[in-house]
């Protein structure tokens, strides 16, 4: 493909220059050569006129949050269903769907997917990025594959960090709090004639939440350390590079769940915690080809590291060769019989096919004859997965009212794991999209587009959208969407191949020091993509007097196909056999008044409705926040947030945020004192029965110096 | 005070002109014989060329013409009857070598320029006629095309500080809030941070050690990140994402000279900013940030319409 500059004899070309006529010689009117820097490549549409619902958390919100999360922040989105799986690990969802797997969003960091490549889910707690390298988080409430690609199912969340160039300077942070919170940030950033670099270093550490379900400590505690260094560099007037390099390493806490299968097992391990290491880089090549054509090339590398070993403990039959025969047969069967060893022991195997009544009965013969004893051995539950990405894209304003952005995708993931894979499994995916904006006249802009993914595992589709908006004023837009998107099944959905081959086993089994687990289970291998068929009315505004952005909309998404089979190694029988419809609205308020004050409210009603309950879980049917900002003067900041959502997975979770903040001027640098109380006004758990916290406050303390 | 003085002399002017219009009438002291103008500067061009051309045609009755300085003796061996006008900055120089010599009329100075030669002593016998946007109508600029901006953000350096009290002074009237930054080392992009987080809209100010190629993609590229409009600091900037400016081009300056030509230069006064002007703006900047098309003619009027008032 060539993105050479038009021919200047192309008619569009001469309608361009004869359009803005050159200045003749005015003595008068500054000669000085001067780069077109907002050109209509790099101006993005206004509020009004996006071609869909976004969220915008920008960098006061984030500080005044006093977040420590990505997931929190994701609060303040109208729609968007926060819950936690433990203290480490979130579950976020934009509408609902399982509460234990969020996998139909698309995360991005300066444009580079961070969901995971084989086990269809991002890790929240692990992305690489520091809060405080954030500059803003632009959240598109709904399906768009078009410009983001397979996975922006539901919403495509972007995080978009700071660029280089403005965070020139020194900035370190250090929080302490309730929790075992203990937190750090440090960062550097310095400018040179044409090129600014940020490094910067942090760290996480708390106690995740108190208690289970039981009382007991709950084990989920996490410590993270990250490194982030990102150069921006000038080439010449029209080209630069940008380029990022991040890693993350920390240990997540995990609590012992494996359940023994057989009766009178009594031994277990004590954890199954997790060490993440996550490391990504990118480069990005951007070229201005003239004010009305630009380019970009991107390429980034990324490898998600999770090493999670752990001692479990069951009985020696567990890895008899007979039950995993027996298993392969019929698992209903295998697993009836595991569990009723002892009833079964006396009177021989349940009635089955003869095949599988003279297997179980070998396995009772072990049983009786010792085979019930205890084993302890080291589960290696690891997975390594990699991602090579490039993307070539290109924005090509046609005519002051015509834009078009298109380009292609490669995009290679391999994911590593003895136990998921028994091996290596890898994926190509091809991807080509084109997008064009039109500007019909100074009220109608239509909006359309299309995306073509080919992927080895799963293979083709074709996804369209189009949006019209109707700008009653450049600041008051009404819009129709219509959209259809997919969502490819991750490797593990379509073709896990799930076992366990457990080492160190203490006493060997059957004489053997490792021996494989008899579970074992199969994806399908012939999973097609989840279509999600999305339709949207909504209303954007922008009052200048009162200082009031108001955002409305109407939806109605339906998803085919549905994968909706939890991911367990008992009898994971995936299938598109389900279905799930969202229905409902959302407001979003943004009232700045004057200068003091800024007052924020979100609210969405959701109705949904799923074939698989499973995917009715993590929807509130009403959920929201409300947020009052206030510079007080002198230096003095405060924020106040309420959360709330009626249910998530059958638990209410409302929540209060206060932060003060006091600066405080030491000549050429600025210390920043800042307090965070977060109150629950309710007493369940946190999404998940084994989450709860004994004190239903948290406060913690940061300080910040920046020079 | 330079700032009172500029700001009234558009009206001053054509007070007196009026007055010297009222006399010559009533006196039969009617056009001032034809006058001898002489155009200086380093060297010629198509540009001034085409200024000279312009405004011999609007002048019939004078001799217009352009020497370049090399050629030109000491201004005291002038002829005393001749117009001098100044285009650049060598012909300053030249000029200001001599005490003695013609009534002497400098075109395309900025204040900042006048500032680092002279200090806020000005030379006595020149007319300067300012190249910059006069801060007050940049100010009514803002109010006019975004009038909830409050806030108004002012990147300056040592070069350009002396302005930020008559900054202040013609912000005060209109009810607009004036923050400063003090930005000496532009590839440090601190001060611009704090200022973009303190402001509703920048004002740039015709420096061009803050405001020139090198500085413009950081400036434009973050305060539209922010959201945030800048206005001026002059024509080119707009064409690179500023979203307007006031400025006057060729035509504009050749109306003002000829006012001032028609007088006699006795009247002219020490500084003028050009009550001529135009404005222009980025219509696909305006789109971008969500402002309605402005129609820069209407604009433009208005803003007359405001400084011709007393």
């Amino acid at each position: 493909m060539s993105f050479g500059a038009p021919s200047p004899r192309s008619p569009l070309v001469l309608a361009l220059i004869f359009s803005s006529p050159a200045l003749p010689d005015d003595l008068f009117l500054d000669n000085e050569p001067l780069p077109q820097v907002l050109t209509a490549t790099r101006l993005k549409q206004s509020p009004a006129a996006v071609p869909g619902s976004m969220t915008v958390i920008d960098s006061e919100l984030i500080n005044a949050s006093g977040a420590r999360d990505i997931s929190e922040l994701l609060r303040l989105v109208p729609g968007m269903m926060v819950g936690n799986i433990s203290g480490n690990q979130a579950a976020v969802n934009y509408h609902g769907t399982n509460a234990t797997e969020a996998r139909r969003m698309q995360v991005l960091i300066d444009g580079r997917s961070v969901y995971r490549a084989g086990l269809a889910t991002v890790d929240w707690s692990d992305i690489p990025v520091a809060m405080e390298d954030i500059e803003r988080i632009e959240v598109f409430r709904g399906p768009n594959t078009v410009s983001y690609g397979a996975n922006a199912l539901m919403a495509v969340v972007n995080i978009i960090t700071r660029h280089p160039a403005d965070s020139h300077g020194t900035r370190m942070k250090i929080t302490r709090g309730q929790r075992g919170i203990d937190d750090f940030y440090a960062s550097q950033g310095v400018g040179w004639d044409d090129g600014d670099l940020r490094l910067s270093l942090s760290g996480q550490h708390d106690d995740g939440f108190d208690s289970n379900r039981f009382g007991g400590d709950y084990r989920d505690s996490r410590r993270l350390n990250r490194f982030n260094l990102a150069v921006s560099q000038t080439l010449n007037d029209n080209q630069s590079i940008d380029w990022q390099l991040n890693a993350k390493d920390g240990t997540n806490q995990r609590p012992y769940t494996y359940r023994p299968v057989f009766p009178g097992i009594t031994a277990a391990g004590n954890n199954s915690d997790v060490t993440a290491k996550d490391y990504a880089g990118s480069l990005r090549w951007n070229l201005d080809i003239n004010p009305d054509h630009s380019l970009y090339i991107q390429g980034s590398a990324q490898h998600w590291d999770r090493q999670q070993t752990w001692r479990a403990c069951d009985a020696e039959v567990s890895f008899s060769p007979q039950l995993s025969e027996l298993w392969q047969l019929n698992p209903n069967y295998t697993e009836r019989l595991a569990r009723n060893m002892d009833r079964y022991a006396g009177p021989g195997a349940p009635a089955g096919t003869a095949a599988e009544q003279a297997l179980g009965n070998q396995a009772l013969e072990q049983w009786r004859n010792g085979a019930r004893q205890t084993l302890c051995g080291d589960i290696d539950q690891s997975a390594r997965e990699s991602r090579y990405d490039l993307e070539l894209q290109d924005t090509l304003s046609l005519s002051d009212s015509l834009r078009l952005v298109s380009g292609m995708n490669y995009r290679y993931d391999r994911a590593d794991s003895e136990t998921y894979f028994n091996g290596t499994l890898d994926d190509t995916t091809w991807r080509t999209f084109g997008q064009l904006e039109w500007r019909a006249t100074e009220h109608w802009l239509l909006q359309g587009g299309a995306m073509f993914e080919d992927t080895q595992l799963t293979g083709s589709s074709l996804t369209p959208r189009v949006a019209v908006n109707y700008l009653i004023t450049p600041r008051h837009g009404l819009r129709a969407v219509y959209s259809e998107a997919i969502r490819s099944p991750d490797m593990f959905e379509n073709n896990v191949n799930w076992s366990y081959q457990v080492k160190n086993l203490r006493p060997s089994a059957y004489g053997q020091t490792s021996a494989r687990y008899f579970v074992k289970t199969r994806g399908p291998g012939d999973l097609e993509q989840e279509r999600m068929r999305s339709r949207e009315l909504g209303y954007n505004g922008y009052f200048a007097g009162p200082g009031l952005t108001v955002d409305v909309k109407l939806f109605y998404d339906e998803i085919t196909g549905m994968i909706s089979e939890p991911l367990r190694n008992n009898q994971y029988i995936a299938s598109n056999s389900n279905t799930a419809r969202f229905k409902g609205t959302e407001t979003q308020l943004d009232w700045r008044l004057g200068s003091a004050d800024r007052l924020r409210f979100t609210y969405a009603y959701v109705d949904a409705e799923a074939s698989n309950p499973l995917d009715e879980q993590l929807t509130a049917r009403n959920s929201g926040s409300a947020g009052w900002l206030r510079d007080w003067g002198l230096g003095w900041n405060s924020a106040l947030f309420y959360y709330g959502d009626d249910a998530l997975n059958g638990y209410r979770f409302e929540r209060v945020d206060t932060r003060i903040a006091k600066r405080i001027g030491l000549g050429k640098a600025s210390l920043e004192l800042a307090g965070v109380l977060q109150q629950r006004l309710d007493n369940q758990p946190t999404t998940f029965v084994d989450n709860n916290y004994d004190e239903r406050r948290v406060l913690y303390f940061s300080a910040e110096l920046t020079f | 005070m330079p700032y009172r003085l500029s700001r009234k002399s558009p009206s001053l002017g054509r007070l007196l002109a009026g007055l010297c219009l009222l006399l010559a009438g009533l006196l039969g002291c009617l056009p001032t014989q034809a006058a001898d103008i002489l155009l200086t500067g380093a060297e010629d061009s198509p540009g001034v060329q085409s200024f000279a051309n312009a405004l011999s045609e609007m002048r019939p009755a004078d001799t217009v013409r352009f020497q370049a300085l090399a050629s030109l003796p000491v201004p005291g061996k002038l002829p005393a009857g001749t117009r001098l006008i100044l285009l650049d900055l060598p012909s300053l120089d030249w000029r200001l070598q001599d005490a003695q010599g013609p009534a002497t009329l400098v075109l395309r100075i900025s204040r900042l320029q006048a500032h680092q030669r002279f200090g806020t002593h000005l030379p006595p016998h020149l007319s300067l006629l300012w190249s910059d946007p006069p801060l007050d109508r940049q100010l009514r600029l803002i109010q006019l095309i975004l009038p909830q901006a409050h806030r108004v953000g002012v990147l300056y350096d040592s070069h350009s500080e002396f302005l930020l009290q008559e900054l202040h002074q013609a912000a005060q009237p209109l009810g607009l809030e004036l923050v400063s930054e003090r930005w000496d080392n532009t590839s440090d992009s601190r001060p611009l941070q704090t200022l973009l987080k303190s402001s509703d809209v920048l004002l740039g100010l015709d420096d061009p050690d803050l405001y020139n190629p090198k500085t413009a993609k950081n400036l434009l590229l973050s305060s539209y990140a922010r959201q945030l409009a800048l206005i001026g600091p002059n024509a080119a900037f707009v064409k690179a994402g500023s979203l307007a400016s006031t400025y006057s081009d060729q035509h504009d300056w050749l109306a003002v000279l000829n006012e001032l030509l028609d007088r006699p230069p006795s009247s002219w006064p020490r500084m003028l900013y050009p009550q001529h002007f135009k404005v222009l703006s980025n219509p696909q900047v305006a789109r971008s940030l969500g402002i309605e098309p402005m129609n820069e003619a209407s604009v433009a009027t208005q803003l007359a319409e405001g400084e011709s008032r007393p």
